[in-house]
């Protein structure tokens, strides 16, 4: 299983915004896209699940083209999360988990005793059983985006795509997120999940340890791990500020922005 | 126009009392009872019809009367209960009150056309009660009270009012046929308080003008109906009489200089109609319209129309409404009709 | 309501069959007594007797070719229209939209008025009318679909908010070149929606019609719910979200307009009782549904009732359903949208 993009070019209609982006992801990995606002994270994501059909070159999923893929056949194998919102009604988190099932169901079926039980599996995976009954319209950032992670695990597709998942979420919540996404991943065989995931903290790719796509104005500005794609001069050239890129003791790497004296 | 009635009656073996069917004048076939002692009146046209033929029939008013039309109804009648107009007329009429009444018969005067036989139809099946549609055109008039006075069981009442109508109508034709097309007044009907709401030629809302022998001066294409004038329009229009039923209307309209370089205006030739107990010339477009037909053949033509009015509103008033004018209540009607309304 | 309540239901992924039954026999109860009341004089426990076959011939013409197609026809009516109001909110995201929103009353009566205006028998009054309805809906989505834009929602309905509105001028039109003795009361008493004048005929016609757009909407019934967090993640979880709205669109449409154009212009139902129906069971639309279904038609029946009882002439149910319906409404606001969010 492998999602893979072969000299994208993404856009709405006539209006391109990127091009010239090539990247595979497979179960076990984690790939990292840094890049300022803008500079068409939320477009390369919704063309790589085909939600916007590519303006040039080509997605392929396990080597099938998405133009040839139906939406379910989609969404059995790559599950998105989006960033944490409020639907207009107050579903129960649990409904919001059961909605993952959807592409495992017939035309006419309704979620059965099976896809309760997966649903469930994935709150408990993330350690939020207690939530399921709570209105989800109700519930944190922090606890939305579990849920919303709890949804795309519920739908046990071997891929992955999370929009910013610690976006607005505090501190305690946002280490909690990444370590479970770090963890989705990490898990042996079968079960190990293929993570994209955007992010406007660079330090969290080096925290997971992650394949780094460094974006600028649309196009791939660097791409590999982490020590390689991050570092001062790239960042500062992508982000307009000066930035360092230092070790700490414990020998990880962080980066940090100069401030201007 | 044709009026036919065909009175027959037809010895069915299973029906319990002596029916009889009746055409009427949409043409639909109708079994009514041999005797017909209570009407249901679908609307108000239906309601005066059927008071002016035969009163004791009338189960109610599809609106209650108001205290000052009171006065001119005979007393008996004044106080019968407000049924509402029936489904399609409007619709307010509850099915299940009409059936609590238990009318012999339900009566509908006005237009035939599709709309209302299907109506007719449908009301007839769900209810099991006879529904009788009746051509509520001014020049279907004596051929409609000749088949409401037969299928009643007053055929010499509906003769002598038909009779009646006739005779009016003659005596209009024999004045109108010494007056060519243009030598005839040309008329405005003003309705509304602001008088710019006015019927098209054709439409059943000046059929009386017409009849009356007036050109109305507000033409449109196609069937005639309501519209609304601007004030310009009646201006280049410039008609030298104007009728209107409305007192707040013609209370400002001499004063009104918008109006005052009308040729009517000018000539004082706007006329107000009394509206007690129903509109003399419209409101709602039933018999009534006969009183109001003699009134304006007198104020469109002076010299040719011999007639006396008090006479005739008496008259009109007895044989049509089954009232006997007080001295009085005749003269509040004449004041009324000369510009001069109650209150 | 309880938030708890809704929590449980929810986990039990079911309408709790007591809340089921609870349903069901009020709307026998409703129904019964809708056949006891009217202005013609019959002992409530007579009825019994009377559908039994029994009776004499004038309390048989009441009951069964007065009261009960008007029992009938408000049970249908309610229940498509709340039908509907509960799919339309779910499609749309959005607790204030009501069956009408994509012009399909506004079609209707424009097709009913014209068919009074041309003197045209009933059935092809209501013909005219259903006809009008489904026009409106079918030209609001060619032209939504011709129109290029990030947010098809969006277009959608604003589309329908333009056809509804040159709809009700052609409407208004008509109304002023129509027979002002003949025509503008039918007219009237038409846009305001009554059952005054309904029979058995005009029931028959409208049921299979009815049942046959309520189907594909309970069927559907899941990935309906789904629509609800947005056309993205709708299809991100495996739903051909276009098409999904088609389906809903077309079966709510065809729903509307077969009561439209027996009933008239009904306002307020498709709006209020979905809000009812989600405070009993939540807003998940597999249960949102039914109970919208049952809720509609037992309230349109109560107000039909009192439509031809409470005066001595006819009410029509619009305005009813408006008097009804607004401070109700005023309250669900009052309390803070938390009905909804």
């Amino acid at each position: 299983m492998s999602l893979a993009a072969e000299n994208l070019a993404i856009g709405y209609g006539r209006k391109r915004i990127g091009e010239a982006i090539s990247l595979t992801v497979r179960p076990g990995q984690i790939l990292c896209l840094i890049g300022p606002n803008g500079c068409g994270k939320t477009t390369l994501f919704k063309t790589l699940m085909g939600l916007l059909p590519a303006l040039d070159g080509a997605v392929r999923l396990d080597g099938d083209p998405l133009p040839r893929l139906g939406r379910a056949e989609i969404a059995r194998r790559i599950a998105y999360v989006p960033q944490s919102h409020a639907p207009p009604f107050p579903y129960a988190a649990f409904e919001i988990v059961l909605m993952g099932r959807t592409a495992r169901l017939g035309l006419f079926a309704q979620p059965g005793p099976a896809d309760r039980r997966a649903a469930e599996a994935a709150l408990a995976r993330l350690g939020i059983a207690d939530l399921a009954g709570q209105d989800y319209t109700r519930l944190s950032g922090g606890q939305r985006q579990l849920v919303l992670i709890a949804r795309a695990l519920a739908q046990e597709a071997p891929l992955m795509v999370m929009d910013e998942p610690t976006a607005s979420l505090d501190f305690g919540n946002q280490a909690a997120v990444l370590a479970e996404t770090a963890s989705l991943v990490r898990t042996a065989g079968a079960e190990g999940r293929g993570v994209i995931l955007s992010t406007h903290d660079p330090d969290q790719a080096f925290a997971l340890g992650a394949e780094v796509l460094l974006m600028r104005a649309g196009r791939v500005f660097g791409q590999g791990p982490p020590e390689e794609a991050l570092t001062g001069e790239s960042l500062s050239a992508v982000y307009g500020v000066p930035v360092t890129v230092e070790r700490t003791e414990s020998g990880r790497l962080v980066c940090a922005p100069r401030m201007a004296r | 126009m044709i009026r036919v009635l065909v009175a027959l009656t037809l010895l069915l073996a299973s029906a319990p009392l002596a029916a009889r069917t009746v055409t009427d004048s949409a043409g639909r076939q109708v079994e009514v009872p041999e005797r017909i002692e209570s009407v249901f009146a679908a609307g108000p046209p239906a309601a005066i019809l059927l008071y002016v033929v035969r009163p004791e029939a009338l189960v109610g008013w599809p609106r209650a009367l108001r205290p000052e039309e009171r006065a001119y109804i005979a007393p008996p009648y004044r106080d019968l209960p407000e049924t509402g107009r029936i489904t399609g007329r409007g619709g307010e009429a509850n099915l299940e009150r009409v059936l609590a009444i238990q009318p012999d018969l339900i009566v509908d005067f006005g237009s035939v056309r599709d709309t209302y036989i299907d109506l007719a139809d449908r009301v007839q099946a769900q209810t099991g009660i006879p529904y009788l549609l009746i051509d509520g055109r001014f020049e279907a008039t004596p051929g409609s009270l000749r088949l409401l006075g037969e299928v009643l069981g007053v055929p010499e009442r509906g003769e002598r009012l038909a009779e009646a109508v006739e005779a009016t109508f003659a005596r209009l034709d024999g004045v109108l046929a010494e007056v060519p097309e243009e030598a005839r007044p040309r008329v405005y009907l003003a309705r509304g308080p602001a008088g710019l709401e006015t019927g098209t030629r054709g439409s059943i809302n000046t059929e009386i003008i017409e009849r009356a022998g007036g050109r109305n001066v507000a033409e449109a294409p196609g069937r005639g109906r309501i519209v609304q004038a601007s004030i310009e329009q009646v201006i280049v229009a410039d008609p030298d009489t104007i009728v209107t039923w409305d007192p707040i209307f013609y209370g400002r309209v001499f004063e009104d200089p918008l109006w005052s370089q009308i040729a009517a205006v000018r000539l004082g030739r706007v006329y107000l109609a009394p509206t007690a107990p129903f509109g003399w010339i419209d409101r709602p477009p039933s018999l009534n319209r006969m009183m109001g037909l003699v009134w304006l053949a007198g104020l469109f033509y002076p010299e040719r129309w011999k007639g006396d009015l008090a006479k005739e509103t008496k008259d009109f008033y007895d044989l049509f409404y089954h009232v006997d004018l007080s001295d009085t209540e005749l003269e509040t009607l004449l004041r009324w009709s000369e510009g001069r309304p109650p209150n | 309501m309880e938030r708890g309540k809704t929590a449980q239901l929810s986990l039990a992924g079911a309408t709790s069959p007591s809340l089921a039954l609870a349903l069901v026999l009020t709307l026998v109860a409703l129904v019964l007594a809708a056949l006891m009341i009217g202005p013609f004089p019959i002992a409530p426990l007579r009825i019994f007797a009377v559908l039994a076959g029994g009776g004499e011939a004038q309390e048989q013409i009441v009951i069964w070719n007065v009261r009960l197609p008007r029992v009938g026809a408000a049970l249908l009516v309610g229940a498509a229209l709340a039908a509907a109001g509960a799919a339309y909110q779910t499609l749309f995201r959005n607790p204030l939209v009501s069956p009408d929103i994509l012009g399909v009353s506004a079609g209707a009566g424009l097709g009913a008025v014209l068919g009074i205006f041309l003197s045209l028998p009933v059935a092809l009054i209501q013909l005219s009318a259903f006809a009008g309805g489904l026009a409106a809906v079918a030209l609001v989505w060619l032209v939504a679909g011709a129109v290029r834009h990030a947010d098809p929602i969006l277009v959608l309905v604003l589309t329908g908010v333009v056809v509804g509105a040159l709809a009700g001028a052609a409407t208004s039109l008509l109304k002023v070149l129509a027979d002002p003795y003949d025509q503008l009361p039918a007219i009237t008493f038409w846009l305001l929606g009554s059952l005054a004048a309904i029979t058995s005929a005009d029931v028959w016609p409208a049921l299979p019609a009815v049942a046959i757009g309520l189907v594909p909407l309970l069927l559907l019934r899941w990935r309906i719910n789904v629509l609800a967090l947005g056309d993205e993640e709708a299809r991100a979880m495996g739903i051909e979200a276009g098409k999904l709205r088609l389906w809903v669109v077309a079966a709510a449409t065809l729903v509307t307009a077969s009561v439209t154009a027996i009933a008239g212009v009904v306002g307020w139902v498709g709006l209020v009782i979905p809000h009812v129906a989600r405070m009993l069971v939540g807003p998940s639309f597999g249960r949102l549904l039914p109970v919208s279904i049952a809720i509609g038609a037992g309230y349109l029946l109560i107000v039909d009732t009192l439509a031809r009882s409470i005066a001595r002439s006819e009410v029509p149910l619009g305005i009813l359903t408006a008097v009804i319906g607004a401070p109700f409404f005023i309250w669900l606001l009052a309390r803070g949208r938390r009905a909804w969010s």
